[in-house]
């Protein structure tokens, strides 16, 4: 099917920060970035805004960067949120067809598909994504609708994710403010997934963990299916705030030691001696004890990734069989893969970016991970609306070919 | 070394516990016990049908109505199961005999259920047994004969218990998350009621550091057809005192503590292992004041178990009269007058009481504080004057009054290391407010000072020549300074009155002859007991402990950010910190 080129803009605030790509997805389907437009955030703690003039603030500069960058004026962006409050959870609906109609209609599907979504959440929860896992027709799996078959019971297995609404709705508001439309919103590990697993990969069975700076996000692929996603609120501004607590030193200098001294695999060698920090001058303005600092990082990186094991369904990390993918700023700490690997005794991965031309270096970050995912994400949404566009919708795409 | 042996008096062995389990449901509930492991204590299991008794894990077992229904149930007719149990009575009597507590378990609505807990309830009674009573009410689905026949069995054993504990099947829905299986439902249901059996039954069995034994929870639980307030809280870890306060109030039978406002008698049980700490412990009342009404008399007992290795539990119990579930929302200090009698009449002649009818007929529109603890909350002038007093009088530095009011409930060194002159000073400062309150009060039922050591008497001629203004412009304070002087017991000791074991025998008898003061009127053991706490709320009130400070660890950036606790573990302060304890 020839289609024309289209532009999708994802947009994640994180923690640390704001960031914004934006991206070409050409008719063969290749993705090209255009421009990213990135600066820190304030305002923003865990994942989850609690100074809205500030984070507005923010993600006005990166708009602006971002519309610099890319030549392209913004009109729509999908979203990347996160959150404590954010957790995905697997429901399974059962339809039996009624007698005399042996064959899976459509709206017998559907009517499965209701069943499953209907997950019992708290009142103030609203559903982010309800992600189709795979159908069941008696009790055989089909990955694909069964729509047209025969059977008597059809199963929809889903994946719901869901968070507090009110919040969720405040950072789409912030968005709105812009004014930038929300073409949708995405949780973070979801998005982040799509970058950094492929199919194969999701098929063997993946666990991405994106470690930012105020969450850390995950998101399970077994079988080729979603299997679990959550958040834990905590991330390297924790590692910064740690090192703050134990050695007394300033934010700003305890995240340059973080970021240019720190270790986290349990390696004695790597903490023999004092770590130092010359000012500008070339004199040695703090000392701090490698083994301390060291510690300081290992024990919080390993509680996080404890924290993730222990939230995984149980024997899943067994059935992980291409391995742990990691991403997000945090994942560049030095030894983190020893660490992981000691944590999940699995294969452990800092994803490449295949398939995607541009700006080579950005790619090649973690940190931007999430918000490329989004462009993925955007892509895949978009291939799967079911409507080709008709006829008016191709005459209109002759006038505004960027456009939706 | 003299071996001090506390005063078991109010030690019930465990042999002289019983828990019946009365009907089906009963015997789930007694099933739950029993694998819980509730150790020591004796089961019984009553039921008209044969197949379920014989299952029951309990010891000792008999059938009710064995020619009435000959092993079947009852079908549902209370009538039946009435008869049931007339036909069995001996076998129960002779089964109760000699229990000082029978806990009995009862799901009302059914035949068995419903017909024969009021006669049980009664045999037990009459055996002399203190009697609680766990039922569940029936859902609402089961129809309206059935919480009909409920609702009668209820109101009847209202009347007959010493105290009842309601727990509605309705509500069962709060305990579980809606998409768990009937199955956790139930069986958090029994899970709950072991639960509270377990803690009524440690408060009465186990001496504690601040005893709170069968006493205090029947005052606690006195009030005639009442329905009970039960939570019950466990945690370990850090934060400890809070989240087990926090789960003790998400009991779904206190509403998430919401139905303790209108409470006017709350027993508070805390239970630690050897590391409970004062601190906690003042944390946690203080965080508890919040949910109880400033009015309330708070009986506290704290006890040490090594068993309970790095957790702490907290028991609350309180009793609702039934009527103030349903009307009556909130309980307003303007109230109070109209309330007293109804107060006398439930603790007739305890000390508490009578202070209560003092002051709520006083005519000073402001000092109407019942209870000197609560105090500190809403009126910060009474505690500031009296530690104005402590510093004059005690004749201390600065900061000796705090040190007193932290530590002198719990560490028995501080009590002889307080001056004796210091001590004397005390009362005879503290005089004049004893004095005044007879005085101004005019209650009939208040004894004057004669029958006390003239020692006492001559302080009140003293004091009464010293001052009428005196006592005037400290007319507010009352009640703190007399508590005071009260808990500082070693203070009369001198002056030629019975000597007193140094050693603070929480709640015990040794406690009585040491407290000659003009409104004593009797029932000692009721007043040492809570009264202890009580000093230690005030205080705690009274003067803002700087110690408080040191609970709120820096968190750095994420101060004020609402916390990410998981698990028990507060993920904002550094794993390394956290785990090198």
């Amino acid at each position: 099917m020839a289609r024309r080129t289209k532009i999708h803009v994802g947009l994640e605030i994180g923690t640390s920060k704001t960031c914004l790509v934006v991206g070409e997805v050409k008719a063969d389907s290749a993705v090209k970035i255009l421009g990213i437009g990135e600066t820190k955030t304030a305002g923003v703690r865990k994942g989850e805004i609690y100074d809205y003039s500030q984070a507005r603030t923010c993600l006005k500069d990166a708009l602006a960067k971002a519309e610099d960058a890319s030549d392209v004026e913004i009109g729509s962006v999908y979203l990347a949120i996160t959150g404590s409050h954010i957790q995905g959870v697997n429901h399974r609906g059962t339809y039996r067809l009624p007698d005399g109609e042996p064959v899976v209609a459509p709206e017998h599907v559907e009517e499965a598909r209701n069943i499953a979504r209907d997950v019992h959440i708290p009142p103030d929860h609203v559903y982010l994504h309800p992600i189709v896992r795979n159908y069941w027709l008696d009790g055989l799996e089909h990955s694909i609708s069964p729509v047209g078959l025969f059977g008597k019971t059809v199963e929809a297995d889903f994946h719901v994710v869901h968070g507090i609404g009110a919040r969720i709705q405040n950072s789409i508001k912030l968005v709105r403010e812009m004014p930038l439309e929300v073409d949708d919103i995405v949780f973070s590990p979801i998005a982040t997934a799509q970058m950094a697993l492929d199919r194969e990969q999701r098929e063997r069975g993946a666990l991405v963990i994106d470690i930012g700076g105020g969450t850390t996000d995950y998101a399970l692929y077994l079988g080729g299916v979603i299997t679990a996603s959550g958040c834990i609120p905590v991330g390297g501004d924790h590692i910064t705030n740690d090192i703050h607590l134990v050695t007394g030193l300033p934010f700003s200098k305890a995240e340059r030691l973080k970021v240019t001294e720190g270790d986290a695999s349990a390696e004695p060698g790597r903490s023999v001696g004092t770590a130092k920090l010359t000012d500008d001058r070339g004199f040695a303005e703090i000392e701090v004890n490698r083994s301390v600092l060291n510690e300081v990082i290992r024990q919080r990186l390993e509680e996080t990734l404890r924290l993730v094991r222990d939230r995984l369904p149980v024997g899943s990390v067994e059935s992980i069989g291409a391995g742990i993918f990691l991403t997000g700023g945090t994942s560049l700490m030095r030894g983190f893969s020893e660490l992981a690997f000691e944590v999940f005794d699995r294969d452990i991965y800092r994803p490449e970016l295949p398939e995607i031309s541009g700006i080579q270096a950005s790619f090649k970050d973690p940190r931007y991970a999430t918000a490329i995912g989004l462009i993925r994400y955007a892509q895949i949404l978009e291939s799967e609306r079911a409507t080709p566009p008709g006829c008016l919708g191709k005459i209109a795409r002759m006038f505004w070919p960027f456009g939706r | 070394m003299i071996p001090y042996n506390r005063d078991p008096q109010q030690v019930i062995p465990n042999s002289a516990v019983k828990i019946i389990g009365l009907g089906g449901a009963g015997a789930n509930m007694l099933e739950r016990i029993a694998l819980d492991g509730l150790e020591g204590t004796a089961l019984l299991a009553l039921n008209t049908d044969v197949r379920t008794l014989s299952s029951s894990l309990a010891k000792e077992k008999i059938q009710l109505g064995i020619n009435l229904t000959k092993g079947l149930g009852t079908g549902g007719d209370p009538e039946l199961g009435h008869q049931a149990i007339l036909e069995a009575e001996e076998a129960v009597r002779a089964a109760i005999q000699g229990c000082r507590i029978v806990f009995l378990c009862v799901g009302l609505g059914g035949g068995t259920g419903s017909g024969a807990a009021p006669i049980v309830t009664r045999i037990a009674r009459e055996e002399g047994a203190f009697v609680v009573i766990f039922a569940t009410m029936p859902f609402v689905f089961e129809g309206k004969r059935r919480r009909e026949q409920a609702e009668t069995a209820l109101n009847e054993l209202a009347v007959l218990s010493n105290a009842l504990v309601t727990f509605d099947n309705n509500r069962m829905g709060e305990l579980v998350l809606a998409k768990q299986g009937i199955h956790k439902a139930f069986l958090a249901a029994d899970h709950m009621i072991c639960e509270s059996i377990k803690a009524v039954i440690r408060l009465v069995i186990r001496p504690g550091l601040i005893n709170v034994g069968l006493d205090d929870l029947m005052s606690a639980l006195r009030t005639n057809r009442s329905r009970c307030l039960f939570g019950s809280g466990i945690s370990k870890g850090k934060d400890r005192a809070i989240n087990a306060l926090r789960n003790a109030l998400s009991s779904p039978l206190l509403d998430q503590g919401a139905l303790l406002r209108d409470a006017r008698t709350v027993l508070v049980h805390l239970c630690g292992g050897e590391d409970l700490t004062l601190f906690e412990i003042e944390l946690l009342m203080q965080h508890l004041q919040k949910f109880v009404p400033e009015t309330a008399h708070v009986l506290f007992g704290a006890a040490v178990d090594p068993a309970m290795g790095d957790s702490l539990s907290i028991t609350l119990i309180s009793a609702l009269p039934e009527d103030s579930l349903t009307m009556a929302p909130r309980e307003t200090l303007s109230h109070l007058p109209a309330e007293s009698p109804e107060l006398e009449s439930r603790q007739s002649s305890t000390v508490p009481v009578a202070k209560k009818k003092a002051v709520a007929q006083s005519p000073l529109p402001e000092p109407t504080e019942e209870d000197p603890l609560f105090a500190g909350a809403d009126k910060p002038a009474a505690p500031s004057l009296l530690s104005e007093y402590r510093r004059s009088l005690a004749g201390s530095t600065a900061e000796a009054p705090t040190l007193f009011d932290q530590d002198s409930p719990f560490t028995e060194p501080e009590l002889p290391s307080i001056p004796k002159s210091t001590a004397e000073d005390y009362l005879a400062g503290a005089e004049p407010e004893l004095e005044s309150l007879p005085l101004n009060t005019e209650i009939p039922e208040t004894p004057e000072p004669t029958p006390f050591s003239p020692v006492v008497a001559e302080f009140v001629a003293v004091n009464r020549e010293d001052s009428s203004e005196v006592y005037l412009e400290e007319e507010p304070s009352p009640e703190p300074i007399e508590k005071d002087e009260n808990f500082y017991n070693p203070g009369p000791e001198p002056t030629g009155f019975t000597p007193i074991p140094r050693r603070r025998p929480a709640g015990t008898t040794p406690w009585t002859p040491a407290k000659p003061r003009p409104e004593t009127t009797g029932s000692s053991a009721q007043l040492s007991a809570p009264e202890i706490p009580k000093l230690k709320l005030d205080t705690k009130f009274s003067t803002p402990q700087s110690e408080l400070a040191f609970e709120t660890t820096p968190r750095g950036r994420f101060e004020g950010a609402d916390p990410s606790v998981i698990d028990g573990e507060d993920l904002d302060l550094p794993p390394f910190l956290r785990k090198k304890k």
